[in-house]
């Protein structure tokens, strides 16, 4: 759609300039494409074309700050009535906010808004001192900085009961004190955002943050300063700011009224992880660290628990037969979503809408708390159009945006601030706990007990192969034979009776590091004999060796052999374990250049102790 | 480019932004327009600088009378890079 074409309907006095005009609202990111799409909104209203449906009544906005506010006021006004939150503006004095808040006889009380969007002066955000004065100083300077102009936004909401929109203050964007800018508080760059900490951390609720420090770094720095702007006329940053500004406003305007959406719907084939599960099996669909794709389809994932985690209820939908669309839930190692984390399970072949409907009725929630995510543009239209109060979010074509997307879809934002307070402290008490262990790493024995690590140990099985293969292929450094293998190779190795397969997954209080260690022994009369013995160095140090060796004694005896045997073949870089048999208890039998054998005996052989409690073992019948 | 060319180049700025049709000359300047308010000024630098490639300095717009003298400023500015 070209915003050229939007004029000649216009002057035509189309009623299709009124969609059009919308969606071109949604999209337009330059300035004066926005700018020009507000004046032709006014034109159109002068001109007698009115937008169709009744107008709500408008919200009384009042924008205060330390700029002039003209222009922003027109693309806020735009972007509000265009939203379907129209406002009716009062437009405070270029850095008069101070009296005019406290003014209570002034015109800003007389006017009575509802919300009022403050923007404080940048000029006023600065450390009055010297740079080497005492941090406690700077400090002290900086919380009270905060502390008056949170006292502003009290007093406002205090007289007038209006919410209160509060920006906070970009941040410096020159390379002005270079390396020591970080280093004193007194210094623009930290001052204000120790300031904006301040603000952020210590608002009462009725502040909503408007967050130019993060706005303006979306953007970039240097992007959103305009110093011209400024000495001109005053403005709070370049036009590139300006929209970013009136969207973000119009934005926390709109979710003052509006309710965050509770469920999240997803498609299943293309959305959770790569191709179609019924026809490519539970180990052709891509997840996991195995390809870059999969990659992103598990990080995808990842993000959508963490919304679970905050609250949004999870649920599927999905054209599929039943047991094969629920078979990854159950049985797919990568899987980060397991069937607890659903509320709601549909994969049959009604249409999406239908099946959503039916959600929304079990669940006994309104279909406008919905939201449905699928990568097939066919669905969406149908949910769409029969579900219209759904809202919908078509995947783009790139799995490693479909998280970006959802991070940028502004429907799941906490709206109040109690409960989420509450999950914001334990958090913060997590992050603590997880400093105060890295800071203690001189008790290695209570640093290890404290990461409640647990791991799986596995044979190999197909739907591992590809993961097999690919970290056989790639380790180097611990790696006692290097010996590479294909995914085919894998697999023979896993159905010839002769050799014993197996891998271990480790994950820990602070996430899961996946599959890391990977062991193939090959029993040769009395003896087992250790083909492979890897693992990823992520997890030296972690007691994993120890319990790779446990297992491998446990099936070694199982399959009645009376030792292991060992051997180094040194590389360029698996230097690391040249010693590695000879520190677990092996006795050296013989050495050359090209290689190193050792041998432990089972007979007197006993477990490790270690801190990884195993959770599930290899060739376990249960 | 000379200062016709840079005029008739406005003309297609102005052309998109203003409803009513307007022909601009060197003589002509913001009062003689009524659509051209300061707030539609504002939006109209920035389109000129992004479709000329050009960075007017502080305040030099200010002191144009005219289209002219604007054109002048702009094929300046130009001249420059």
């Amino acid at each position: 759609m070209d915003i050229l074409n939007l004029k000649p309907l216009l002057l035509k006095g189309s009623p299709e300039f009124w969609p059009r005009l919308t969606a071109m609202t949604g999209q337009a990111r330059d300035f004066e494409e926005l700018f020009l799409l507000s004046s032709w909104r006014k034109k159109a209203l002068a001109r007698n074309l009115t937008p169709p449906g009744s107008i709500a009544a408008p919200i009384k906005l009042a924008i205060l700050g330390g700029y002039s506010l003209y222009p922003l006021h027109e693309l806020l006004e735009h972007l509000c009535s265009v939203q379907g939150t129209p406002i009716e503006v009062w437009l405070g004095d270029y850095d008069n906010y101070v009296s005019e808040i406290m003014d209570e006889a002034g015109e800003l009380y007389s006017f009575a808004p509802k919300v009022v969007l403050l923007l404080p002066a940048e000029g006023r955000c600065k450390y009055s001192g010297q740079l080497t004065d005492t941090r406690a100083a700077q400090q002290a300077e900086a919380t009270q900085t905060a502390k008056s102009v949170l006292e502003l936004a009290r007093k406002v909401n205090a007289q007038t009961g209006a919410e209160v929109i509060l920006g906070n203050f970009m941040l410096p964007s020159r390379h002005d004190l270079g390396a020591y800018r970080s280093r004193a508080l007194g210094s623009d760059w930290t001052f204000r955002k120790w300031v904006n900490l301040e603000l952020g951390l210590n608002a009462p609720p009725c502040v909503r943050i408007c967050d130019l420090e993060f706005l303006a770094a979306r953007i970039g720095g240097a992007q959103a300063a305009d110093p011209r702007g400024w000495f001109e006329t005053k403005q709070p940053g370049s036009p590139a700011l300006l929209v970013e500004l009136a969207r973000e406003a119009a934005h926390l305007i709109a979710s003052l009224k509006r309710a965050p959406k509770k469920v999240l719907v997803l498609d299943l084939d293309n959305t959770l992880w790569g191709g179609v599960v019924a026809d490519d099996g539970l180990e052709g669909i891509e997840l996991g660290d195995t390809s870059p794709r999969g990659e992103a389809f598990k990080a995808f994932q990842k993000y959508i628990v963490s919304l679970k985690q905050r609250g949004v209820l999870l649920a599927v939908c999905s054209k599929n037969d039943f047991a094969k669309a629920a078979e990854p839930f159950e049985k797919h190692p990568e899987m980060i979503l397991r069937m607890a984390d659903l509320v709601s399970f549909k994969a049959n072949w009604e249409p999406k809408s239908e099946n959503i409907r039916r959600m929304a009725a079990e669940l006994n929630l309104g279909l406008d708390s919905f939201v449905f995510v699928d990568d097939n543009p066919a669905e969406i239209d149908i949910v769409r159009q029969f579900a219209p109060e759904v809202t919908t979010l078509l995947l783009g074509p790139d799995p490693s945006e479909y998280a970006t997307q959802l991070q940028d879809c502004r429907l799941f934002e906490p709206s109040g601030i109690t409960a989420e307070d509450e999950d914001r402290t334990s958090q913060y008490r997590a992050e603590a706990e997880r400093k105060a262990l890295q800071g203690s790493v001189t008790d290695m024995d209570s640093y290890l007990n404290s990461l409640a690590m647990e791991a799986t140990i596995s044979e190999f099985t197909i739907v591992d192969a590809p993961r097999l293969s690919q970290l056989i292929n790639k380790s180097n450094q611990f790696n006692l034979t290097t010996r590479r293998r294909s995914e085919a190779e894998v697999l023979a190795v896993m159905n010839d009776p002769v050799f014993v397969g197996y891998s271990m997954r480790l994950k820990d209080r602070f996430g899961d590091h996946g599959l890391i260690s990977i062991v193939i022994g090959q029993k040769v009369d009395g003896a087992m004999k250790i083909d492979t013995w890897l693992m990823s160095c992520r997890v030296l140090k972690r007691q994993v060796e120890e319990e790779v060796l446990n297992e491998l004694a446990r099936l070694a005896r199982a399959r009645g052999c009376q030792r292991l045997e060992g051997v180094y073949l040194p590389t360029a870089k698996n230097e690391m374990v040249r010693d590695f048999y000879g520190r677990m208890g092996f006795e050296l039998t013989s050495e050359s250049e090209t290689k190193r054998e050792f041998e432990l005996p089972l007979g007197t052989f006993q477990p490790l102790a270690t801190k990884i409690k195993i959770t599930q073992r290899a060739y376990d019948p249960s | 480019m000379t200062q016709a060319e840079i005029i008739a180049k406005l003309q297609t700025i102005f052309d998109t932004v203003f409803l009513e049709p307007v022909v601009l000359t060197p003589a002509i300047s913001a009062k003689d327009v009524p659509e051209w308010d300061s707030l539609t000024h504002i939006s109209l630098m920035v389109a000129v600088e992004k479709a000329f490639g050009v960075r007017f300095r502080v305040g030099e717009v200010e002191t144009t009378k005219n289209v002219g003298e604007f054109a002048d400023l702009i094929l300046k500015r130009q001249q420059e890079r």
